[in-house]
C-alpha cells in the first residue's frame, strides 16, 4: 500500500472514531448547521416543485377538456382552464377552512403548518414543515393533523421556520396510549419493514385477555411527558392474544398518505401543564 | 487528480441536494433512485483507494446528518423499552464498504469495461441497503424481513442502476475537463521505467 493511502486510511480511521462517538448534542448541532445550510435550496426546490406539480395538472385538465370539446370554441376552452385554476383554489379553500375548524376544536394551543417535503430517507418516515425556532416550536413536541395525532418534532433547525417531524408510522415514534372505554394501557408505533400506502400501527404490552374488539377507539394517555392527553391516534384493526402478553394493530385515524397541513402543539412546559391539570 | 477530485466531491454536494427531490415511486414499493450512493459509487471506480476514503468520509457523514433521526425522549417509567437508533456515523463505514466493492473490479473499469461497474452499483447498492436495514434490526433487535422489505431494497438498486451509464458519462466529461487520466498502475511505472 502506498504511504499515502496508508495515511488517509488512517485519518480515516481516526474520522470514524470521532464520528461515531459524537455526543447527542453534537450531532443535533451538526444537523442542524446541515439543515440551516441546505434549507435555502430546499425551500426554492420545493417551490419549484410545487408550481411544476400545478402546471402539470393544468396541462392535464386542459387535455382533458380537450378530448371532451374539441370542437367548442377555443374561448370555451380558455374559460374551462380558468374553472380549473377556480376549483383547485375551492379544494385548497375547503382544505385550510377543515384546518381551522380543527384548530378552534382542539384544547391547546396549536401552530398550523404546511407540510413541504417528504424527507427522502429509506427506512425513516418523515416530513419536513415550513414553521420551526422562528415560530417558536422546539423540538419533541406533537404534532397533530385533521384526524388527530401525526408524530412529534425531530428537529428544529436553528434561525429557520423549519422542522422535521417523526410520523406516527415510524417505529422510532412510540405513544403511550390506551383502549376508550377499558383500562387497557400500552406503547403505540409504527412497524418495521410495512411498506405502502396505509401502515398499520403496532399496540404492545395490552393484557393477554384484555376486551378488545375491532373499531374501539385509541388515544392517547398524556403519560410519558410527550403528548398530550386523549388525542386520538387511530382504531383497532385487530387483537393478538399472546403468551404473556397481548398486541393489537391499529389504523392510524390520520391519513398519511394526503398530510398536507398539521399544527404542532404548544412547547413541553405548556404541556406538562395541561398534563397537571388533568390529573 | 486533485482537480478531478474537487470536481466529484463538487458533484457529491450537489447531489445530495438533489436527492432531497428523488421522488419515491408508491407503485414500486415506495422505492427511491438512490442519487448520492450512486454517483459516490460511480465515482470512486474512477479515483485512488485515498480518494475514495475521502469520499466515503463526507458521503457517509452528510448521508447520516441529513437522514438520522433523533434518540426518543420521554419518561423511563412509561417507555420501558425506547427505540435505539443507529449511531451517527455508521453510514461512513457503509460507505467505505461499497467503495471497496467498486475499486474490487477497477482494473475491468480501467481496461474500459464500464458497463461492468455500471452492473456492480445495483448490486452494491441492493448489499448497502440490505445491510442498513439489518443493522435497523441489529439494534434494535426482532427479526423482521418482509417480501415488502426485499422487494423495495431491490427496485430501489434496479431504478438507482439504470442511471449508472449517465453518471459514468458526467464523469467521463469531467475527468476529461480535469485532465485526469484513468489508466493501470502497472502502465504508469512501465513509461516511468
Amino acid at each position: 500500500m502506498k504511504p499515502l493511502n496508508l495515511l488517509i486510511l488512517l485519518g480515516f480511521l481516526v474520522g470514524v472514531v470521532w464520528a461515531v462517538t459524537l455526543s447527542e448534542s453534537s450531532v443535533r448541532s451538526i444537523q442542524s448547521t446541515y439543515y440551516e445550510t441546505v434549507s435555502p435550496f430546499v425551500r426554492a426546490g420545493s417551490k419549484l416543485e410545487a408550481k411544476a406539480g400545478a402546471f402539470l395538472k393544468e396541462v392535464e385538465y386542459s387535455k382533458d377538456l380537450e378530448a371532451r370539446l374539441h370542437q367548442t370554441e377555443l374561448q370555451f376552452g380558455r374559460l374551462a382552464a380558468i374553472e380549473g385554476q377556480l376549483r383547485e383554489l375551492e379544494r385548497e379553500n375547503n382544505e385550510l377552512n377543515a384546518a381551522l375548524d380543527f384548530k378552534r376544536r382542539t384544547n391547546f394551543e396549536v401552530t398550523a403548518a404546511r407540510v413541504i417535503k417528504r424527507q427522502p430517507s429509506t427506512w425513516w418516515k418523515s416530513v419536513i414543515i415550513d414553521r420551526g425556532a422562528k415560530s417558536g416550536i422546539a423540538a419533541q413536541v406533537p404534532v397533530l393533523a385533521s384526524g388527530g395525532l401525526a408524530g412529534k418534532v425531530d428537529r428544529v433547525t436553528a434561525g429557520e421556520d423549519e422542522a422535521s417531524v417523526i410520523l406516527l408510522t415510524d417505529e422510532s415514534c412510540q405513544v403511550s396510549v390506551q383502549v376508550e372505554g377499558t383500562p387497557e394501557a400500552g406503547i403505540v408505533s409504527g412497524q418495521r419493514g410495512q411498506i405502502g400506502g396505509s401502515p398499520l400501527l403496532r399496540l404492545r404490552y395490552l393484557s393477554k385477555d384484555a376486551p378488545i374488539r375491532p373499531g374501539m377507539r385509541v388515544v392517547t394517555t398524556g403519560r410519558g411527558g410527550l403528548f398530550h392527553a386523549k388525542i386520538l391516534v387511530g382504531t383497532i384493526e385487530s387483537f393478538e392474544p399472546g403468551a404473556f402478553d397481548g398486541e393489537a394493530w391499529v389504523k392510524p385515524s390520520v391519513d398519511f398518505q394526503n398530510l398536507n397541513i398539521v399544527f404542532v402543539t404548544s412547547q413541553p412546559d405548556s404541556m406538562g401543564k395541561t398534563e397537571e391539570e388533568g390529573e | 487528480m486533485i482537480g478531478y477530485l474537487f470536481s466529484v466531491v463538487s458533484l457529491l454536494c450537489t447531489v445530495f441536494i438533489m436527492q432531497q427531490f428523488m421522488p419515491a415511486f408508491t407503485g414500486l414499493y415506495d422505492a427511491r433512485i438512490l442519487i448520492v450512493p450512486l454517483v459516490f459509487c460511480c465515482s470512486s471506480v474512477t479515483v485512488s483507494m485515498g480518494a475514495m476514503l475521502i469520499m466515503a468520509f463526507l458521503c457517509g457523514f452528510l448521508w447520516d446528518a441529513q437522514h438520522l433521526p433523533g434518540v426518543a425522549e420521554g419518561l423511563e417509567s412509561v417507555y420501558t423499552h425506547p427505540v435505539e437508533q443507529l449511531k451517527f456515523g455508521y453510514s461512513i463505514l457503509l460507505y467505505a464498504s461499497m467503495g471497496f466493492l467498486m475499486q474490487g473490479i477497477r482494473p475491468l473499469f480501467r481496461e474500459g469495461k464500464w458497463h461492468v461497474s455500471a452492473l456492480l452499483t445495483g448490486v452494491v447498492i441492493f448489499l448497502y441497503l440490505f445491510a442498513e436495514f439489518m443493522l435497523i434490526t441489529f439494534v434494535r433487535g426482532e427479526f423482521i424481513l418482509t417480501r415488502g422489505v426485499m422487494l423495495k431494497i431491490t427496485f430501489c438498486s434496479l431504478l438507482t442502476m439504470l442511471l449508472s451509464p449517465l453518471v459514468f458519462w458526467i464523469l467521463f466529461k469531467l475527468a476529461s475537463m480535469f485532465r485526469h487520466t484513468i489508466r493501470y498502475d502497472s502502465l504508469k511505472t512501465q513509461r516511468r521505467a
